[in-house]
């Protein structure tokens, strides 16, 4: 018999989890009235499009910050998802309602079968067969012109005609995947991916499955970015191989590390900060991506603990001046 | 060097904007430019396209503008990737709330930007997207400018029909232009009844060696091999060529489908295996110059060093249509503008341009585009100096054709 | 015939990918990272060799040291500036360490992609040849003057160093440091100094292959990320950290890669050094000759 390991009965820890998860609903009820700032459907889109690369960068931080395995795939796999919408519609001009529950289950597959091959491998080995696996599907799907149309990308179809209920309706999705993955981490299972992520040696003398519960993380993870994809895709109406390339993986794992990795805000606060950022730069003129990747190792290398928890340790100090 | 060329540059951009600031107090006329800037995407192109648009908008703005606003254009940075391109031309439309869009010159990128600019009804002139999908979609808000993979295709094969060979190999990119074209060619010798032995090959435009699927053409050689490529991946192919002697030889020549041979950096980046190429061309200094397009030459080669290209001037005449649609409207609106250009006629630096609407590959597109075919004779050829093998408008010669001994 | 020359050219490719991937192994052996910038070395290096050689019209033979010597230089400064944070005094990093790495190496790639873009200009280059002649004939098989040189060099090169890191000092204390970081400061070796050296070799290593590789691939400031993916399947197929197994590695996924190009598909030529890699991975994890590095 499994007992509860006591990380998940850990006040410290579940108190912590409870105050991510509300800073993450404050962030998004603030997103919900940026519009009143009559914004043009210029950075709604914009704002949608971070929206997107937060859901990817919740799913990677699953699967990285909590679970410890480092994938290079998460961009791969929201292309993946994309792809499989659009080759329904493409091939079989099925609808939407099939074709996105396609596409969660398809990456679902894909990421349990690439979870399978990597669950006993660790560190640089484990990064570098997902980063083999995401170069291959962009490989296979950018050269196979025949049922993909190559670098053409397939056109999607859209849901939702007016650009301020897409907003809204990312605002949702966002919300949806921030308690999906609040509810997994209160469970016993969280309690397993930290175990597994802090001492896998520990967890698994303690009797822990972590074979399994790798599985399940990478599942997970893969199906959520494969989720996000579909989304994008109908948002964009148009899929196209570069959604998977390596740059864009890196960054996710960059809106991940400067957000606060390890938390349920941190990527999404990464998300929209480091897009606005790279958007924003365009006004600075073609310098855009020279500043942008300066200002990643900068935070890389001086606020290790992101911004997130750059503001939780501000809150702890807060809190201890409270009680002196 | 190049920080003199830009410290000019701008001195005199800043000069001619601070005469037509004083000139008209009246609020500019914006134009979107969705380019590359920076990679993955082709930055030379951009780079071009740009520099003759800034021309040609100081030309204008020094006679005094459009319907007496001076007109100013807003430049954006697609990096060659479809979703930089469509939110750059979102920008454009919603945020700098531009008249017209135009620029494009990466297949894949102007897809989606098509996409935008026509949810929006905003006209989108296609300077330099060959591919058949950008007209095939039919969308009423884009005009082209631009040559398209059709008429290229056409004219290729009826060349290589001309040339009598048996054995024609293709070379191409993978990406919708070189597959595009490279098929096309294909379809085109069918159409023709030609009986050539035509396949073509798919490489990877980011691959630094092709030298397996070279070798594999070295034991039984083609009579000609076809490139739809871009540089830089093209120029590394044509080395590679030469340096296992497969073209160009006695046998065999290379026909080059993408216009490469006016690029500045050309020769510097090919050197011997350049010689004898056989190429077609949608600009030749033979061909007869108006005097916007001479204007427009000595300019560029003012402000850059370098002679003007092709690339130059399907830039020019983007930007043209746009302004003397607004002009023969008489106003920016867009449907107007649209209305305007479909059924007018606009004398630009190439010739005179019509846009039939009829739906297919020539949907909106300037159909009857000049082109040339001509061979390169010798090391750092310019390209005045070429053997033309077909002018504009005129049979191809064969008989001129140099082969290697 | 046609296999012969494929056999060669698969061989000399294989040589340029063992410059690059022999500095990769060497950084993943001590530092257990993985390297993202290292494509980047190699094109400052193919930049510094061609600007230096046709702006001042220095001997090609004299810019190739040249070039190398840059490359060694940005090691040096990476390593100081954001990779030292790594181990030198910070504990705390073992739960996101490899996180930082791959941002920061990505990162830095990206800076000076676009660092070369904007100063130089995206235009393709070609270095001047070390040997004028395009074609060479060797018996059958026909041969760029160039590749064949290139070839020679990085052979003497990756000799040298297999020695260097054998018999050696600094390179038995290399060795030292990447069994065992804290045995070897224990011992008296000093594991900053000697990461420090590694990344100099790395840098060096790796723009001299894009040196000497210039005048053949034109290059443009993006040409980093063709080798890279290639190397990083080298590096594990040879076993992290094993210098021989990486060139072996090299060797052979360049060999392969030019039959799988030809006789099966060319599309997916690259897509097939990474399926060779996740084979190996299941069923051979430590790769052809490396360290431990599988967990079960």
């Amino acid at each position: 018999m499994i007992k509860t390991l006591s990380i998940s009965n850990s006040k410290l820890w579940r108190n912590r989890l409870k105050f991510d998860f509300w800073s993450l609903l404050i962030v998004l009820l603030l997103m919900c009235f940026l519009p009143l700032l009559d914004l043009s459907d210029y950075t709604l889109g914009i704002l949608i499009v971070a929206m997107y690369l937060a859901i990817v960068a919740m799913s990677w931080n699953l699967l990285a910050g909590y679970c410890g395995q480092f994938s290079m795939a998460p961009a791969a796999f929201a292309m993946i998802g994309g792809y499989i919408v659009g080759l329904s519609d493409f091939h079989a001009q099925l609808s939407l309602w099939i074709s996105v529950p396609l596409a969660i289950v398809g990456t679902a597959i894909l990421g349990a079968l690439l979870g399978l091959t990597v669950t006993r491998l660790k560190g640089p080995y484990l990064s570098l067969t997902t980063l083999s696996f995401a170069e291959i599907s962009r490989v296979i799907i950018s050269n196979s012109h025949e049922y993909t149309r190559g670098d053409q990308g397939l056109n999607v179809p859209s849901m939702i005609n007016d650009r301020l209920s897409y907003y809204y309706f990312f605002i949702v999705l966002v919300l949806l995947t921030g308690v999906f993955i609040y509810w997994l981490m209160r469970s016993k299972l969280g309690g397993f991916l930290l175990a597994i992520r802090d001492d896998q040696e520990g967890a698994e003398s303690k009797g822990i499955d972590i074979v399994f519960y790798k599985l399940v993380a990478f599942t997970i993870s893969c199906s959520l970015c494969g989720f996000a994809g579909a989304m994008y895709g109908s948002f964009s109406q148009l899929v196209s191989p570069e959604m998977g390339l390596l740059q864009q993986t890196g960054l996710v794992i960059s809106m991940v590390v400067i957000g606060g990795i390890g938390s349920l805000t941190g990527p999404v606060i990464g998300a929209i900060l480091v897009y606005l950022g790279s958007e924003w730069l365009r006004e600075i003129g073609n310098i855009q991506m020279i500043v942008f990747a300066f200002v990643v190792i900068i935070f890389a290398r001086f606020f290790r603990t992101g911004i997130w928890g750059f503001c939780l340790g501000l809150k702890q100090r807060l809190l201890q001046n409270h009680h002196e | 060097m190049r920080i003199l060329q830009l410290i000019k540059l701008n001195l005199s951009v800043v000069v001619l904007g601070l005469f037509t600031l004083e000139a008209f107090a009246a609020e500019p006329i914006l134009i979107g430019l969705s380019i590359t800037r920076s990679p993955p995407g082709s930055v030379i192109q951009g780079t071009q396209i740009k520099d003759a648009m800034e021309i040609y908008a100081d030309m204008i703005n020094a006679k005094g503008g459009l319907l007496g606003r001076p007109i100013k254009l807003v430049i954006e940075d697609n990096q060659g990737l479809p979703e930089k391109g469509r939110s750059a031309v979102e920008k454009l439309i919603t945020r700098d709330k531009v008249v017209a869009v135009t620029g494009a010159h990466q297949s894949s990128v102007c897809l989606s930007e098509i996409e935008v600019a026509h949810r929006y009804q905003t006209p989108y002139v296609n300077t330099n997207c060959w591919a058949d999908s950008v007209r095939i979609k039919g969308y009423p808000e884009v005009i082209n400018t631009s040559p398209y993979n059709f008429i290229v295709a056409d004219s290729m094969a009826e060349t290589l029909k001309a040339m009598k060979v048996k054995r024609v190999v293709a070379f191409a990119e993978n990406t919708d232009y070189g597959i595009g074209l490279a098929k096309g060619v294909g379809e085109a010798l069918k159409r023709k009844g030609s009986t050539i032995d035509y396949k073509f090959e798919t490489l990877d435009r980011s691959s630094k060696d092709f030298t397996p699927a070279i070798l594999a053409l070295k034991s039984n050689p083609p009579d000609v091999v076809v490139l739809t490529m871009l540089p830089p991946a093209a120029y590394i192919a044509l080395n590679q060529l030469y340096e296992q002697g497969v073209a160009p030889s006695p046998k065999t020549l290379v026909y080059d489908g993408a216009g490469m041979a006016d690029y500045p950096d050309f020769w510097q980046n090919v050197k011997d295996a350049g010689k004898y190429m056989m190429t077609i061309g949608m600009y030749h200094p033979d061909m007869k110059m108006n005097d916007l397009s001479k204007q427009i030459a000595v300019e560029y080669k003012k402000r850059t060093k370098n002679d003007p290209n092709r690339l130059i001037y399907q830039a020019v005449d983007s930007l043209l249509v746009i302004t003397e649609a607004i002009r023969q409207a008489g106003t920016t609106d867009s449907a107007k503008i649209l209305d305007v250009m479909r059924k007018s006629k606009f004398e630009g630096a190439r010739g005179l341009m019509t846009f039939d609407t009829f739906p297919g590959v020539s949907y909106q597109q300037w159909a009857a585009i000049p082109y040339v075919n001509y061979q390169l004779t010798d090391v750092n050829q310019a390209v005045g100096k070429t053997t033309l093998l077909q002018g504009p408008g005129m049979p191809l010669n064969t008989s001129k054709i140099t082969m290697p001994k | 015939m046609l296999f012969l020359d494929l056999t060669v050219n698969g061989l000399i490719m294989g040589l340029f990918y063992a410059l690059m991937a022999v500095g990769l192994s060497m950084i993943f052996g001590v530092l257990r990272i993985i390297n993202f910038a290292h494509g980047e070395f190699f094109m400052i290096g193919a930049y510094t060799y061609a600007l230096i050689a046709t702006s001042f019209g220095i001997n090609p033979w004299f810019t190739l040291p040249l070039a190398a010597l840059g490359g060694a230089i940005l090691g040096l400064v990476v390593e100081r500036l954001l990779i030292r944070p790594l181990y030198d005094g910070y504990r705390s990093w073992s739960f996101v360490k490899d996180e930082y790495a791959v941002v920061v190496t990505f990162a830095l790639s990206l800076l000076l992609i676009h660092l070369v873009d904007k100063v130089i200009g995206p235009s393709p280059f070609m270095g001047p040849s070390l040997f004028s002649m395009q074609r060479i004939s060797i018996g059958p098989i026909m041969l760029n003057g160039q590749k064949l040189i290139s070839s020679g060099v990085s052979i003497f090169l990756l000799i040298s160093l297999a020695i260097f890191i054998k018999k050696s000092l600094w390179g038995k204390q290399i060795q030292a440091v990447a069994q065992n970081r804290f045995g070897a400061a224990l011992a008296g070796i000093d594991p900053v100094k000697t990461t420090a050296l590694i990344f100099a070799i790395a840098g060096g290593l790796a723009a001299l292959s894009g040196a000497l590789l210039s005048p053949i691939v034109n290059h443009s400031p993006d040409i980093g990320s063709f080798p890279a993916i290639k190397y990083y399947v080298i590096v594990v197929l040879g076993g992290l950290g094993s210098i021989w197994g990486s060139m072996f590695a090299a060797l052979i996924l360049g060999v392969l890669e030019s039959y799988f190009a030809v006789y099966v598909s060319y599309d997916y030529r690259d897509a097939f050094g990474l399926l060779i890699l996740i084979c190996v991975l299941i069923f051979r994890p430590n790769g052809l000759a490396g360290m431990k590095g599988r967990e079960i």
